[in-house]
C-alpha cells in the first residue's frame, strides 16, 4: 500500500476548515456567524471572491494588506476526481515513469508545496491544501481548471480577513471578483448552492 | 473594473503549458477543409449518418445539417442532451443526464427509456445492429441494451471476485464506440487508456498510456472523446491539451488531426465522428462549430 508522509498533521483553526472539505466548511461558517456580523459593516457583509469570476491573475497573494494573504486556495472536494496524475499537484511537464508515491519537489506544481496528496484507495488519491504555506497565488487552481474538474478555487477567509472598507484586492482585481456578500453566508463555495 | 496591475510574483508562480502545446509540424497529417456553424450557443454532441449527414445535439434539441452543411431539420429533446448516435434504420438516439430518448428519422419521439437514477450522468452511446450501449459516468459503468430499451448487461463495473477493478472516471468524460465488426471499445478516462470489452462484459486488451507527450494521453483523464474509422483506426480527443490525434488499430501513435495551437484556451468537449469519407469531424464548443478534417494533399 502506498503511505503518504505529506500529510499535515497539525491542527489550526485555519486547516480544520480545510481538512473537513465543504461540510467543514459549513460549520465553520455557522460556527463563527456572529464574530463576521461583527467584524461586518453596518450593513453585515464581508468580502468575497466569485470563483466563476476569478481568471487567477495572481493579484490575490500580493495585493491583500496581510502578508500572508487574507485568500487561500480551497478544495471543493465533492467536485474532486481523486485522480493519481494530477495536475493541480503536478507540474504540468511531470512524467510518471519514476512512480509517483514520492515525487520531487520539483515534480510539484505548488511553489510553497502547499497541496498534500493521501492515498485512498486504488488509483484515488486525496488532495488538501495547508493553509498555512498556501499564498493564494492560484497557480494551482489554473491546473485544476486545464485538466481536472475545476475543484479547486480562491476565498478569503473570515477568520483572517480584516474586513477593510476598501479591499486592496478588490481594487486590484482585473476581473471584478470580489463581492460584498452577507457576514452570515461568508463563503461562495464551489458545487454548492449559496 | 480595476485596470489590469502586475501581481509582482516571480516565475515559478507562472502557469506555462506553452512548450508542452508544441506539436512537431511533421506530424501533423491532416488539415480543415470546411467548418459548420451550429447555431447553438451550447453544442454538446454530434452523430455523421451513412449518407454524410450531420446530427448536433445540443440547446435542448438536434439539428440536422445535410452533407453540404444546410440545416435540413429540427427537432427539440425532452432536456438537454449530452450525447447523440445513429441507429442503421435512420433512428436517433439522444443521451440526456439520465435517460435515453430515442427519436425517428422525421425527429418524432419514439421512446423515452426508463431513467437511471440520481447519480447516473450519460456521456456516450453507440448503436450496433441489435444493440445500444450506453455510457453511464455517473456510476461508472456501461449498459448495454437491445434496441428496445431492455437492459441485458452491465459492464465494467467493479468485482472482486472476478478481479475487475472497475472503471475509473473521476470527470464527465466517458466515450464508448464500435469498430469494425462491432468491437465495442470504451475510454477508461483515468487509466488514460482504451479497452475492448466482449458485448458480454468480458474485458479483452488495452492500448493507451499516460505521457504529456504526443503520442500518449495527458492529464488526470483522458481521451475525453473516441470515434473508429472503417479500418479501425482510432480516433481520439483531449482536454487540458486539447488535441486530436489517430492511432492505429493496434493503437500505435499515427499522427495529429488538430493540435492545441488550433483550439482557442480552455476548450475541452471535443466530440468525434468521422463520415463514410473518413473525414474527420470534431464538435469545437468553442467555435460552436462542426471542424470537418481531411488528409493533406502532399
Ligand atoms: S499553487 Fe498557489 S494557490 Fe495553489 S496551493 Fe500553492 S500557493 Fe496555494
Ligand atoms: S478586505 Fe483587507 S484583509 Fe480582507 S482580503 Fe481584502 S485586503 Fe485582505
Ligand atoms: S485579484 Fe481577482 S482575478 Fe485575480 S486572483 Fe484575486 S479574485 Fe482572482
Amino acid at each position: 500500500m502506498p503511505t503518504d508522509n505529506t500529510t499535515n498533521n497539525k491542527t489550526t483553526r485555519r486547516n480544520l476548515f480545510r481538512k473537513g472539505g465543504l461540510a467543514a466548511g459549513a460549520a465553520v461558517v455557522t460556527g463563527t456567524a456572529a464574530t463576521l456580523a461583527a467584524k461586518g459593516r453596518s450593513d453585515g457583509t464581508v468580502w468575497q471572491i466569485d470563483p466563476e469570476k476569478c481568471i487567477q491573475c495572481g493579484n490575490c497573494a500580493t495585493y491583500c494588506v496581510l502578508d500572508p494573504s487574507a485568500v487561500t486556495c480551497v478544495h471543493a472536494l465533492k467536485l474532486c476526481g481523486y485522480c493519481d496524475l494530477c495536475f493541480a499537484y503536478f507540474s504540468p511537464g511531470f512524467e510518471p515513469e519514476a512512480g509517483i508515491e514520492a515525487p520531487a519537489v520539483e515534480s510539484q506544481l505548488c511553489p510553497t508545496e502547499a497541496i498534500k496528496r493521501r492515498w485512498i484507495e486504488g488509483p484515488h488519491y486525496e488532495y488538501t491544501i495547508d493553509e498555512e504555506l498556501c499564498i493564494g497565488c492560484g497557480k494551482c487552481i489554473k491546473g485544476c481548471n486545464n485538466f481536472g474538474n475545476g475543484s479547486l478555487f480562491l476565498q478569503v477567509m473570515h477568520d483572517r480577513c480584516v474586513n477593510c472598507n476598501e479591499c486592496s484586492i478588490a481594487e486590484a482585481c482585473p476581473s471584478d471578483a470580489f463581492q460584498r456578500v452577507p457576514a452570515n453566508h461568508p463563503y461562495l463555495l464551489k458545487g454548492e448552492d449559496h | 473594473m480595476a485596470q489590469w496591475k502586475p501581481s509582482g510574483l516571480g516565475p515559478e508562480f507562472t502557469y506555462d503549458l506553452s512548450e508542452l502545446k508544441k506539436v512537431d509540424p511533421a506530424l501533423i497529417h491532416y488539415e480543415q477543409a470546411a467548418s459548420v456553424p451550429t447555431g447553438m450557443m451550447k453544442p454538446k454532441a454530434i452523430a455523421v449518418g451513412a449518407d454524410r449527414r450531420l446530427f448536433v445535439a445540443g440547446d435542448g434539441g438536434v439539428r440536422v445539417f445535410d452533407p453540404a452543411g444546410k440545416p435540413v431539420l429540427q427537432f427539440e429533446t425532452g432536456g438537454e442532451p449530452h450525447c447523440i448516435a445513429l441507429g442503421k434504420t435512420g433512428t436517433v438516439y439522444v443521451g440526456m443526464k439520465d435517460h435515453v430518448e430515442v427519436y425517428d428519422a422525421s425527429g418524432k419521439r419514439a421512446a423515452a427509456w426508463k431513467g437511471l437514477g440520481e447519480r447516473a450522468y450519460v456521456t456516450s452511446l453507440a448503436v450496433g445492429e441489435a444493440d445500444v450501449f450506453v455510457a453511464d459516468a455517473g456510476n461508472r459503468v456501461l449498459l448495454r441494451y437491445d434496441t428496445s430499451g431492455k437492459l441485458l448487461k452491465r459492464i465494467g463495473e467493479e468485482d472482486a471476485a472476478k478481479h475487475a477493478p472497475g472503471l475509473v472516471v473521476p470527470s464527465p468524460y466517458f466515450d464508448v464506440a464500435l469498430g469494425p465488426e462491432g468491437m465495442l471499445w470504451l475510454v477508461n478516462p483515468g487509466r488514460r487508456r482504451v479497452e475492448c470489452y466482449t458485448y458480454d462484459g468480458a474485458f479483452r486488451f488495452a492500448w493507451g498510456k499516460f505521457s504529456m507527450k504526443v503520442e500518449g494521453f495527458c492529464g488526470c483523464c483522458n481521451p475525453t472523446h473516441l470515434a473508429i474509422d472503417a479500418d479501425g483506426n482510432f480516433i481520439t480527443s483531449e482536454k487540458g491539451l486539447p488535441r486530436v490525434k489517430v492511432h492505429d488499430d493496434e493503437g500505435n501513435f499515427k499522427s495529429v488531426v488538430a493540435a492545441p495551437a488550433d483550439f482557442a484556451d480552455g476548450t475541452v468537449g471535443l466530440d468525434l465522428a468521422v463520415d463514410a469519407k473518413g473525414r474527420i469531424l470534431v464538435l469545437d464548443p468553442k467555435r460552436r462549430a462542426v471542424r470537418i478534417f481531411v488528409k493533406k494533399r502532399s
